[in-house]
């Protein structure tokens, strides 16, 4: 991946790197995007159906697998918008899904602050790319926010304690804080992973197809 | 011989499956959602029976019994840690199973054409709703692209879980790549048609069908009333 790919987009659209004014073929653009990241994801996750740990395995995977798709759809992305829409339509699309509320608005969010880091590096910063997209791949934690956030409600369920000591005891460990914590840091590296794998399969495979 | 008759069958009003979706997405994932959760998944089956997609009415059904083995019953035949986990896992995953049930009707029966009509008399801003609309558009051709990749993987012996876990980069770099390049040569020439038929115009188009609420939309809402009510009055199963 070039680290500064911009003038032959910049002639194509014509458009300003902080223009706000989203084209026909942006709009394309995000959405080809956004269905290549859902469809990617989902068959990696549809591996989790295997079995409930290999699920909780598989989330760090998805993160990764994302970053390719995102790493390439920001090589595309020319101007203000196109990543918050991005983040947008996919927690829209989520939550039509089955996704939570709570889970899709901290998407929306983490859309809102990858931009604001694809701001600062005005759009053609290689490592901006990157760790943009380690703050948007916490949107595979966002899952998991509500066992955060209502632990004590979902715990309260009598299915908890009809099940003897010992499903207690790990239902306790296994939603407490520092375990949830600590999953957000493993998606959290696994994103930046992501990041950095992205950039380098766009340097060994898409580079050099004429991709991106 | 009777004619055939032109007219599309009227399905249901797509603003009504997609307050249906996200109000069952809300109950069904809140702290007290397992309540809700044998009623939204009767409702789902339902919905496939309505579209006789056999295939997703058996599926649901299926998926949430293993959920509920695996999270209510696998505990108690055998309990320990693992088990234990296991359970948790199902307990939080059947409301995903129940609320993608719901979900993916209106993913299936909903025309792009259909749907952005109903963004624009909701008044939703153009990004929004011409993006939405598209990917509708989009998911089928990148689902057949996806598919015909992971084929050709399947043909080289190269799926599975094992392999997967063992070389987990690899396996990535091997899936995406194929799959992502053929998905963007193929929305090329669907970009192109979609922006010379007017896609992303500022001008209002008008729709064929425009979306009005109809006697499927009060079958559902009468269904839906009588889930909830039954929900909140009968002994909850799952809780």
């Amino acid at each position: 991946m070039s680290a500064n790919p911009s003038t032959q987009g910049q002639a194509e659209t014509g458009a300003r790197p902080f223009s706000l004014r989203l084209s026909a073929r942006d709009l394309l653009r995000v959405a080809i995007f956004a269905v290549i990241f859902i469809v990617a994801t989902y068959v990696i996750g549809m591996l989790g159906i295997i079995s409930p740990l290999v699920w909780l395995l598989i989330v760090p995977l998805q993160a990764i697998v994302g970053g390719v798709t995102v790493l390439l759809f920001l090589t595309r992305v020319r101007h203000a918008g196109m990543l918050t829409l991005f983040g947008v339509v996919v927690a829209m699309f989520y939550l039509v899904g089955g996704n939570t509320l709570l889970s899709s608005t901290g998407i929306v969010g983490l859309g809102l602050v990858a931009e604001l880091i694809l701001w600062a590096g005005r759009y053609r910063s290689k490592w901006a790319m990157i760790w943009a997209y380690t703050v948007f791949g916490l949107s595979f934690f966002t899952p998991f926010l509500p066992l955060l956030v209502d632990r004590t409600a979902y715990l309260a369920s009598s299915n908890f304690t009809d099940m003897g000591k010992a499903y207690v005891h790990a239902s306790d460990t296994l939603l407490s804080v520092p375990v949830i914590s600590l999953l957000a840091c493993i998606v959290l590296a696994s994103s930046f992973l992501g990041g950095v794998f992205g950039s380098a399969i766009l340097g060994k495979h898409f580079v050099r197809a004429g991709l991106a | 011989m009777p004619v055939p008759s032109l007219r599309p069958r009227r399905g249901l009003d797509p603003r009504a499956k997609i307050l249906l979706v996200i109000g069952c997405s809300i109950v069904v994932m809140s702290p007290a959602g397992l309540r809700f959760v044998p009623f939204a998944l009767l409702l789902a089956i339902g919905l496939a029976l309505g579209e006789r997609d056999w295939r997703r009415a058996a599926s649901l059904p299926a998926a949430a019994g293993v959920m509920w083995v695996l999270g209510w019953w696998l505990p108690l035949w055998w309990p320990n840690a693992l088990t234990a986990v296991v359970s948790l896992a199902c307990v939080y995953l059947i409301r995903f199973v129940v609320a993608i049930g719901v979900g993916a009707h209106v993913i299936v029966t909903t025309s792009p054409t259909q749907l952005a009509a109903a963004l624009r008399i909701w008044r939703i801003p153009r990004p929004f709703a011409v993006t939405l609309a598209v990917m509708l558009r989009f998911f089928p051709v990148v689902g057949a692209e996806a598919n015909a990749v992971l084929d050709a993987m399947r043909l080289r012996g190269l799926v599975g879980a094992g392999g997967l876990l063992r070389h987990p980069v690899l396996s990535v770099e091997r899936f995406t790549v194929p799959m992502i390049a053929a998905s963007l040569r193929a929305s090329e020439d669907l970009s192109a048609s979609a922006i010379l038929r007017g896609l992303g115009s500022r001008r209002k188009p008008t729709a064929m069908q425009p979306p009005r609420f109809a006697t499927p939309d009060l079958v559902l809402v009468l269904v839906t009333a009588t889930l909830t009510t039954a929900a909140l009055t009968l002994p909850a199963p799952l809780s």
